[in-house]
């Protein structure tokens, strides 16, 4: 069967994901995807029709923390590795086109 | 003076009791054997030498003031460069991260540093813990001090080689589908991968957050236990943490034989298959045989649904991963310089700084966890694949009533050679057969090595190494929160090597 991703998938899962590939790298993608899409293929085998999904890493369900106050400590620590500020406000390039 | 950085923690704090040395002493003689050795392996970063000293003195003040101190007190540690440490670069290996500098301690940095341990750096990785060689760091490729052609396993390879070479005493690493236990194996250290939600995660740059876990590296697995008992426990910046007292409890640095003579080991008949090096085969035998001669008792078992393993943590780790990495954006955490020339819009700077900032593997895996959750493919791939997982916990659970550890290789090869693998994704992603599946279950696991020889006295100071034999590990899975069996086997095990 022929891979589900096409150039143009993989040009649209791109830009979904906001990754600008090169050329060279579509090729690569293309070649590795397929082979690994390929592999996922023995899951159909398995019968998981009766299963329910294992949706994470733990039993915990619904873990609250206390509503007390909370000393905040360095509020704006790391604001400083962001590449352009003004006035104290980062700055962006225009979200709205 | 005797040299310095071969202690285990156990022996570097009877030394600093004794006043062999003091902290500070440590932690220069560290830094030179760094600076000599480490230009051959790679393992570090970034160096920590001005934290570090002051670390060191703050522990040999405590200990002067005659404060009760821990056996972590002035150690000398390495630490993941996915692991924040305030102060400190944290690059996880990647150019996206190469400026960034951590505003905040990670959780299991809180907890090591009340235990006045010492952080001397940062070590390399797979970029964003995503690899098995650490070939995928963006900054430099490190070598395996068994042998400096080889790779040193990933994505832990920094940390694990660190420890090998004597750079640190013992280190941090994360495991996410064997990333601490497959360097061990191949560096010839102890790793542990302990329980999902044993240790926090709230500092550590996510991968895949259901199924990343923070474990020790170290030359022992007494240490390992030390190291593991000082980060584990609840951590409010958590939600998946969970006390489970580990600090309090005895048997997990300090065993009694007759309760681990109780144990029964289950080997897995999935676990021993064609495809697995005659030296990995070899070394497992013989530590099966060392361990009947403890007492332990054997039983053949099945994990039937093991063989989908592989596929089920390629699905659900990609899926995550793509989520995950969404977070860098190119502003948050720093910016790549020149890579937005020609963007007008906020789009395009993603688009361009996410191009230019990730390399092959993350950009692999965020497009596949895209695709595996995408509108049409979801079922299919996503769901299927957790669906898949439970039946591989069910395997386990079910194993488990009838045996109480399990063992079984940690990789299907000795270290491979630099370059062997990084072109074809697949078969670099084999490495990990055998250690991916308790990731899945969420389960504690331990790489140990199979033979001493090959561990500490191969390593000795100043030498250069080709090794003749390459070290192999050989993994115990145990029981949820029941890291002191796997522990406990491992440190007899080792006394009979001894």
């Amino acid at each position: 069967m022929a891979s589900p991703i096409n150039k143009t998938e993989l040009a649209h899962l791109a830009k979904l994901a906001r990754i600008e590939l090169a050329p060279d790298e579509e090729i690569k993608l293309l070649k590795d995807l397929a082979e690994i899409i390929d592999y996922f293929k023995e899951l159909e085998a398995l019968d998981t029709s009766r299963i329910v999904p294992m949706t994470g890493g733990t039993d915990l369900k619904n873990v609250f923390r206390g509503d007390d106050e909370r000393e905040n400590t360095d509020r704006g620590a790391g604001a400083e590795l962001f590449p352009e500020t003004e006035n104290g406000f980062l700055e962006v390039p225009p979200v709205f086109e | 003076m005797k040299a310095l950085h071969n202690l285990t923690i156990k022996k570097f704090h009877d030394g600093l009791l004794n006043k062999e040395f003091s902290a500070l002493e440590a932690t220069q003689a560290f830094f030179e054997h760094i600076e000599n050795k480490d230009p051959e392996i790679n393992a570090y970063l970034s160096l920590a030498e001005k934290s570090a000293a002051r670390e060191a003195e703050a522990a040999d003040i405590a200990l002067a003031k005659g404060e009760a101190i821990g056996d972590l007190a002035g150690v000398p540690l390495a630490i993941k460069d996915n692991i924040l440490v305030k102060g400190l670069p944290a690059t996880a290996a990647s150019k996206m991260l190469e400026d960034y500098v951590a505003s905040y301690d990670a959780g299991v940095i809180k907890k090591l540093k009340n235990q006045r341990a010492v952080f001397l750096g940062k070590t390399n990785m797979d970029e964003f813990a995503m690899g098995s060689s650490t070939e995928n760091s963006a900054f430099k490729k490190t070598k395996n001090p068994h042998d400096t052609a080889r790779v040193p396993g990933g994505s832990s390879g920094g940390s694990a080689a660190a420890v090998a070479a004597h750079m640190a005493v013992a280190a941090l690493g994360t495991d996410t589908g064997g990333s601490i236990r497959e360097p061990a194996s191949f560096c010839g250290v102890v790793g542990l991968k302990p329980t999902y939600g044993a240790v926090s995660r709230a500092g550590v740059i996510a991968m895949a957050s259901s199924l990343d876990q923070v474990g020790p590296l170290a030359k022992t697995a007494e240490d390992a236990a030390i190291l593991f008992k000082a980060i584990a426990g609840r951590d409010p910046m958590d939600a998946t943490s969970v006390e489970k007292n580990y600090f309090n409890n005895e048997a997990l640095s300090n065993p009694k034989l007759e309760d681990i003579r109780k144990l029964s080991i289950g080997l897995p008949e999935e676990y021993f298959i064609p495809g697995t090096s005659k030296d990995v085969a070899d070394a497992i035998e013989t530590a099966i045989e060392k361990l009947k001669g403890l007492g332990l008792r054997f039983k053949k078992i099945s994990l039937p649904h093991t063989k989908y393993a592989l596929s089920c943590y390629y699905i659900i780790m990609t899926a995550e991963v793509s989520s995950n990495l969404a977070r860098f954006d190119g502003m948050r955490y720093g910016r790549i310089r020149n890579a937005e020339r020609g963007a007008q819009k906020l789009s395009d700077l993603y688009l361009k700084q996410r191009g230019a900032g990730f390399g092959a593997e993350a950009k692999r895996r965020s497009i596949l966890g895209t695709f595996v959750l995408s509108s049409g493919y979801y079922d299919a791939y996503y769901e299927k694949a957790q669906r898949a997982r439970a039946l591989i916990k069910n395997d386990f659970d079910e194993a488990f009533n009838d045996v109480d550890v399990i063992l079984s290789p940690v990789a299907p090869t000795p270290a491979f050679m630099i370059g062997e693998k990084i072109s074809d994704p697949l078969s670099m992603y084999l490495s990990d057969i055998f250690t991916i599946p308790a990731n899945l279950a969420g389960l504690p696991a331990l790489s140990i090595p199979a033979g001493s020889e090959l561990r500490m006295q191969n390593l000795e100071y100043g030498k250069k190494h080709q090794a003749t034999k390459l070290p192999v590990g050989f993994q115990l899975i145990g029981k949820k929160w029941r890291e002191e069996d796997i522990l406990g086997i491992g440190q007899f095990y080792e006394q009979l090597e001894n």
